[in-house]
């Protein structure tokens, strides 16, 4: 305690009071969010589909999961996936979702094997960031930071409905309550650390894919 | 961690005679600098984005008391353990009486170079924690026993030959020297780590005020694991990274991988606010912060304090001549290039860095790409004016100086010291300029 | 015609008056031919760079003083050196900080001195097209365009001359001097200098050209050990044999 009061005290010798500036107010102004997200990702290595509608999604993940030989998934439980029965529909894939139950406790271990064995992680997200190539996920009931994380292959259906123009849109709509983990993903995981050479994969996810499709609004 | 005149030569000696080196070190800041300038051009308004995030850095270093209060009580709120350390002991102390509550023997670590600067792993390893550097780069640079030698590329200096021996001999078996093979063994290898370890350890980017965040920047994800799958992340961070709001944050999230990668954002941000919630199916029981001063709060309110606007995005590593040549090792210090040779004395000490202060030779162009504008070329002259005051320079220099100072005070005085000089320069070092045969004034006065 | 020819004093640095002069004599010669009467103040030295920059403020305030006393009375100032314009133009107000008095007078200087290449593009001069020389490359030595921003009257120059500008990789990259740092750091310096003249050289230019004097002493210096290296002028002296 006393350090924190002797750093504290310390704090409060800067040179000059100085007002803070107005809040930055460029914001990104391109017209087509879906053309620049998709555009901006794909260059980081991301892979997008933009499909018309839900089904379509559902259809285009229908290729994409033999595709990739995926045999056990692991899928949070938040909007679009909740609503679908995937396991029907997919019904030679393994499908785990987060444990929500009272004896979560228990449970979390065995989550955590299922979603380092899985070959494929599928999310929602929040968020889209057009400007960037963005995709924002929370932690919360039935959402994972371990299934966007952990296995080689993520897959996030999103509607474009989500799509915000860029990271201070998503700033100013941040607010209480504050789940324990926001996760801003712009890409698979990379790295250019031997010889600057870019290599993909290090150790999140190697292939991300984004399904977009289109909601009525 | 030092770096006199002798030893910065030296140092510099060794990068400039190494050709791979030189190669490496050209190409990876040469790439690093291209890239930040198509990604700032591709921005409405780079230069006033950057006039506004230097204006809000220095609006919040003025008022540090109130955000760090602000940010604690959120932080706490959310659960988050705030601890105070003065010093890099105080703070290894700190973390070590974590560890020891957990019984962990195994940290996994995600990039941090306020770690580096209190040799935090010397401390873990010392009572028996092993520590794994989890960041590729900063994986390899360990294995090697060395220092890293770029902010943002810690293993700028190794080729993968030099890599798969260092892998060779951690794992006890052959690992081929192709880049890809040598990615998907680091992954392997180090998952075992990530998924047993007793605690996670991390830098952070931002510590947000407003809601007790904190950020963390990584492109691998060792990040993200670092802080999800151990039951405890400790976490460390300068007094000086922290912004009042979010919509602050942004505006630094903005330029930070843009002025490092030219990305327009790292592959990943992860924002920590607070342990797993009860409902959350994963996430670490504790986080820790652990907020150290470590020398910086004497530089509130001095003609230093626009130092500690830095964000280390290595920008000015990327495109200083005297970096691009003498490498980061040269500078014995984890923070390299312009920043380093102005913050590593002001941290460390000036007597034991003297040399870094005269490694630059004022270009100026580290000014031009800091995203917050910091006037290193104006610090490395006021270091260099504190090096002649506390009688750091060689005393003949110095007696040299001032009589070239008198000299010049009257023309006719340096017009006989010019004539006198023609005569003497025949014995004089072939590093002098060679005076002409007759002056300009001399031309002047006889057209 | 009965205009008043217009005068210009020529603050001719210590590193052309010393070591340089031939930049010197062209840059008067340039002026003469281009219809400016030149002036030169005798008291002239140095206008306090070397000290500031190495870490002696106080004898760069005795120098700067006396180089706005010896300037002063003068309309305009012309400097064959970027790097001195700067010092006087950028560095003075601060180093002159504490002195209300001297740094008006300070500041007053700055508003009347300025770097030869961009004092003849302002004044909007007409150089005579010499013989088509061949390719020149153009170094930008760092605080003129960094502080002073001058980037393109050089080139405008140049390329009005009669001389064929190519661009190096990166022609604003530091040439290695940086004053005493050349002396102080010996082996990274002339590492730096020579990967100038190394991009230099890959443009195929027949000479490299510079408006600093010290970068000129640095690049000959460095280049005199080299094979092959391309010969380097001043820009002074190049615009000069084109106008004779």
């Amino acid at each position: 305690m006393k350090t924190r009061e002797s750093i504290l005290s310390r704090l409060g010798k800067a040179a000059h009071p100085v007002t803070s500036p107005e809040s930055w107010h460029g914001r990104w102004s391109g017209e087509d969010m879906v053309t620049n997200f998709a555009d901006t990702l794909r260059s980081a290595h991301g892979e997008v589909y933009c499909e018309a509608s839900l089904p379509d999604a559902i259809e285009r993940l229908g290729n994409l999961l033999p595709h990739h030989a995926v045999r056990q998934v692991v899928a949070n439980e938040e909007p679009p996936l909740k609503d679908l029965d995937l396991p029907a529909v997919f019904p030679k894939i393994t499908w785990h979702t987060p444990p929500t139950g009272g004896s979560l406790n228990k449970e979390r271990p065995a989550w955590r094997q299922a979603c380092s064995q899985a070959d494929a992680g599928i999310t929602g997200a929040e968020l889209l960031l057009a400007e960037t190539g963005t995709l924002v996920l929370t932690s919360g009931r039935g959402k994972s930071r371990l299934v966007s994380l952990l296995p080689p292959l993520h897959i996030a259906l999103v509607s474009t409905s989500r799509l915000a123009p860029d990271i201070f849109t998503w700033a100013d709509g941040l607010q209480s309550p504050w789940p324990a983990n926001t996760i801003l993903i712009s890409g698979p995981s990379k790295t250019g650390d031997i010889e600057q050479t870019l290599s993909v994969g290090v150790h999140g996810p190697k292939k991300l894919v984004v399904i977009l499709y289109e909601t009525l609004r | 961690m030092s770096a006199g005149m002798r030893e910065f030569r030296q140092r510099a000696q060794i990068a400039l005679e190494d050709a791979r080196l030189q190669n490496a070190l050209e190409n990876a800041t040469g790439r690093f600098w291209n890239s930040r300038r198509e990604a700032l051009e591709r921005l409405p308004d780079s230069d006033g984005l950057r006039d506004h995030f230097k204006e809000m850095r220095a609006a919040t270093l003025a008022d540090l008391a109130p955000h760090w209060r602000t940010f604690e009580k959120m932080a706490e709120m959310h659960g988050t353990r705030i601890h105070w350390a003065q010093t890099g002991e105080e703070a290894s102390r700190i973390l070590l009486q974590v560890a020891g509550e957990h019984g962990a023997k195994l940290a996994v670590k995600s990039k941090s170079m306020t770690s580096e600067e209190i040799r935090l792993n010397h401390s873990l390893e010392a009572s028996g924690i092993q520590t794994v550097e989890t960041d590729l780069g900063e994986w390899i640079v360990q294995l090697a026993g060395e220092d890293p030698s770029h902010i943002i590329a810690p293993a700028i200096h190794k080729t993968k030959e030099q890599v798969a021996d260092l892998f060779e001999a951690e794992a006890g078996k052959a690992v081929p020297a192709d880049i890809p093979k040598l990615t998907e063994h680091a992954r392997r290898r180090l998952r075992g780590r990530f998924l047993k370890a007793g605690i996670g350890i991390s830098g952070v980017n931002i510590a947000v005020a407003e809601s007790g965040s904190l950020v963390l920047v990584t492109n691998e994800g060792n990040g993200r694991m670092v802080t999800s799958l151990p039951p405890v992340h400790v976490a460390i961070v300068g007094i000086e990274k922290i912004a009042p709001t979010w919509a602050d944050a942004a505006v630094w999230l903005s330029l930070l991988a843009r002025s490092a990668t030219g990305q327009p954002l790292s592959i990943y941000t992860n924002v920590i606010t607070g342990p797993r919630q009860e409902s959350d199916p994963d996430g670490p029981l504790e986080v820790h912060l652990i907020v150290l001063d470590n020398g910086r709060s004497d530089l509130l309110g001095t003609k230093y304090e626009e130092a500690l606007q830095c964000i280390r995005c290595g920008a000015c590593l990327n495109v200083c001549p005297v970096y691009r040549e003498a490498g980061g090792h040269a500078y014995g210090s984890p923070y390299s290039g312009p920043i380093g040779a102005v913050i590593s004395p002001l941290l460390f000490g000036l007597e034991r860095n003297v040399a870094l202060p005269q490694a630059s030779s004022l270009c100026g162009a580290c000014l031009d790409v800091c995203p917050a504008r910091i006037d290193l070329p104006r610090m490395l002259i006021e270091l260099r004016s504190d090096s002649v005051e506390k009688g750091l320079l060689p005393a003949p220099e110095r007696i040299a100086e001032l009589a070239a100072a008198r000299v010049l005070e009257q023309a006719g005085l340096m017009e006989l010291a010019g004539k006198i000089g023609r005569i003497g320069q025949r014995f004089a070092s072939k590093n002098l300029p060679k005076l002409a045969d007759q002056s300009f004034r001399e031309w002047w006065r006889n057209r | 015609m009965n205009q008043r020819q217009p005068s210009v004093a020529l603050f001719v640095t210590c590193l052309v008056d010393q070591v340089h002069p031939e930049v010197g004599i062209a840059t008067v010669r340039l002026l003469e031919r281009l219809g400016f009467k030149v002036l030169f103040p005798a008291g002239q030295t140095c206008c306090g760079q070397p000290f500031y920059n190495s870490g002696f403020p106080a004898e760069a305030r005795r120098l700067a003083k006396k180089t706005i006393e010896d300037l002063e009375g003068f309309d305009t100032v012309v400097l064959p050196s970027g790097s001195c314009t700067a010092m006087i133009r950028a560095e003075y107000s601060h180093l002159l900080a504490e002195e209300a008095e001297w740094k008006r007078r300070g500041e007053e200087l700055a508003g009347r001195t300025f770097e030869l290449s961009e004092f003849l593009s302002q004044q909007g001069v007409g150089l005579r097209t010499g013989e088509v020389y061949g390719l020149v490359t153009y170094h930008d030595s760092c605080h003129m365009c960094r502080i002073l921003k001058v980037r393109e009257a050089p080139r405008r120059l140049l390329k009005e001359a009669g001389f064929k500008v190519v661009e190096m990789r990166e022609p604003d990259r530091c040439c290695g001097f940086g004053g005493l740092f050349s002396q102080r750091m010996p082996e990274v310096s002339s590492a730096m200098t020579e990967e100038k003249l190394r991009q230099a050289a890959e443009t195929g230019a027949r000479t490299v050209t510079t408006a600093d004097p010290g970068c000129l002493m640095q690049m000959r210096r460095i280049a005199e050990r080299l094979p092959d290296s391309p010969e380097i002028e001043h820009l002074a002296v190049l615009l000069e044999r084109q106008n004779r």
